[in-house]
């Protein structure tokens, strides 16, 4: 079953991981971007990439396990470095050190949002320093938006999600996602992020949909709070 | 004029301005009737719209007539005169005698005199807080318009600068993609919000949409804001409840 695409602006169409990535590099003025998303187990998986050094970007960081991809999607704010060569890098020095053999002169991350959960961050750089316009940000911020869920399809179809794709449910199956989370905010008092990523990861450990577990959850017969952990 | 008349020529304009605002429309039509109404409501023979363009310049957008020598006008006032005057400060300037006003803006003054007028009024366009143009009003007549017509001068410019919002969401794709996008991920928070209120609660899903927006409207917050805060538990759900009980 190939996955689906919402396009930034338009309808829903078949496509690759890849696709998520055209409206950033046709919108911005940027070299290259990829797009991780956090597993299951809170750590971060590739997605795609738009060039070798973006897959370079997205691996260094995955392996030093610091950088602003982990840092977007640990607090749900955009990072950026409009200058590589003039950034400290204090927060990711390991990473900092080996930016330097990179063509990367700006680097930015923007986080990928449903509502109060972070699912991820899109990374993008520039082989020549500079910021981005509030204007270019928001126009980054809402395609960054408009992928998040696509790109939680993608990560669990990478993943071996088995059942009902997203593109089949009921708008009201959707929304049952989202009404979950917020009850698993509840039952673990804990973060919409975290709350989130534990029904992911129940329905990955029980080879089930997101929508069935979801559902499960909303009609009271699947509790998180007496769950065996 | 009377006042009664004025009243009837004013909500006139308003009603035919609000009729387009809801349509399909184009914006520098728009500006073209508001400033022909203006300029028959406020008894002055001609008028035009200036707007600022991304680079901070101010272009002429429409005016009672497309005759070269009043866009002269209008541009040589938006260069160094009243209009530019008015943009940059945010204020109304009239001018009851152009030819009186001396050395202050020599150029403008000599062309609006060659070609009769007497006096202008310059009223800024404001939207959001920022000016983004400004409208002028010239009159063959020596004379400053009284506080009432300002007052209406300004309410006109100011449904202008509504339409200019309203035709910019139309026209930039992205603005509208992002407005759209907004509103999407706002209804994913309030189904978050819905959960955590339903978890909570004995309330059914319809009931925790209905005290989301009770809240929301009993304390002027945006719904996105009051989901937002019941998701990251900055609004307590006991607070919450009570205001929907309290209706």
């Amino acid at each position: 079953m190939p996955a689906r695409i919402g396009q930034f602006a338009g309808r829903p169409v078949d496509g690759s991981a890849f696709d998520m990535l055209v409206p950033f590099l046709t919108a911005l003025p940027i070299t290259g971007a990829f797009i991780s998303v956090s597993d299951a187990s809170g750590s971060q998986s590739s997605l795609c990439s738009s060039d070798p050094v973006a897959a370079r970007l997205d691996e260094l960081q995955f392996e030093l396990r610091e950088g602003p991809q982990w840092e977007a999607t640990r607090t749900g704010a955009i990072v950026l470095i409009d200058d590589v060569v003039e950034s400290s890098h204090e927060r990711w020095p390991v990473f900092g050190m080996a930016l330097r053999e990179l063509d990367v002169a700006a680097l930015f991350a923007i986080p990928l949002v449903l509502g109060a959960v972070t699912v991820g961050a899109v990374g993008l750089y520039r082989s020549i320093p500079g910021s981005l316009t509030d204007r270019e940000l928001s126009t980054a911020t809402a395609a960054a938006s408009a992928i998040a869920s696509v790109a939680v399809r993608h990560a669990l179809a990478s993943a071996g999600e088995h059942g009902a794709p997203e593109s089949s449910a009921a708008p009201a199956m959707r929304r049952e996602i989202h009404q979950a989370t917020g009850m698993i905010v509840v039952q673990l008092q804990t973060t919409a992020t975290i709350a989130h990523s534990r029904l992911l990861a129940h329905a990955f450990g029980s080879a089930r949909s997101v929508h069935e577990v979801a559902h499960d959850v909303v009609s009271r017969r699947l509790n998180f709070e007496t769950l065996p952990e | 004029m009377s006042n009664a008349s004025r009243e009837a020529q004013l909500s006139a304009a308003f009603v035919k301005l609000a009729d387009t605002l809801t349509a399909d429309f184009d914006v520098v039509d728009l500006l073209h009737t508001l400033v022909e109404e203006c300029a028959t409501i406020l008894d002055t023979e001609a008028g035009g719209i200036m707007l600022l363009d991304p680079s901070g310049d101010l272009h002429l957008v429409a005016s009672t007539s497309e005759e070269a020598s009043l866009v002269e006008i209008m541009q040589l006032s938006a260069g160094a005169g009243p209009c530019v005057d008015a943009f940059s400060s945010g204020r109304t300037v009239t001018v009851g005698d152009i030819e009186a006003s001396g050395s202050r803006w020599p150029a403008f003054r000599d062309e609006a005199l060659k070609h009769g007028f007497k006096s202008v009024h310059s009223t800024p366009m404001r939207l959001r807080g920022r000016v983004i143009g400004a409208m002028n009003l010239f009159s063959t007549r020596v004379g400053e318009l009284n506080p009432a017509d300002v007052i209406v001068a300004q309410a006109l410019a100011d449904v202008a600068s509504i339409g200019v919002l309203h035709e910019r969401n139309m026209r930039e794709k992205e603005i509208v993609s992002e407005q759209l996008q907004y509103a999407l991920d706002t209804r994913i928070l309030v189904e978050q919000a819905k959960g955590v209120l339903f978890e909570s609660t004995p309330m059914t899903m319809d009931a925790s949409f209905g005290s989301l927006r009770t809240y929301a409207r009993d304390h002027l917050m945006t719904l996105r804001t009051v989901a937002s805060g019941v998701v990251d538990r900055s609004i307590s759900v006991d607070e919450l409840i009570g205001a929907g009980l309290a209706k």
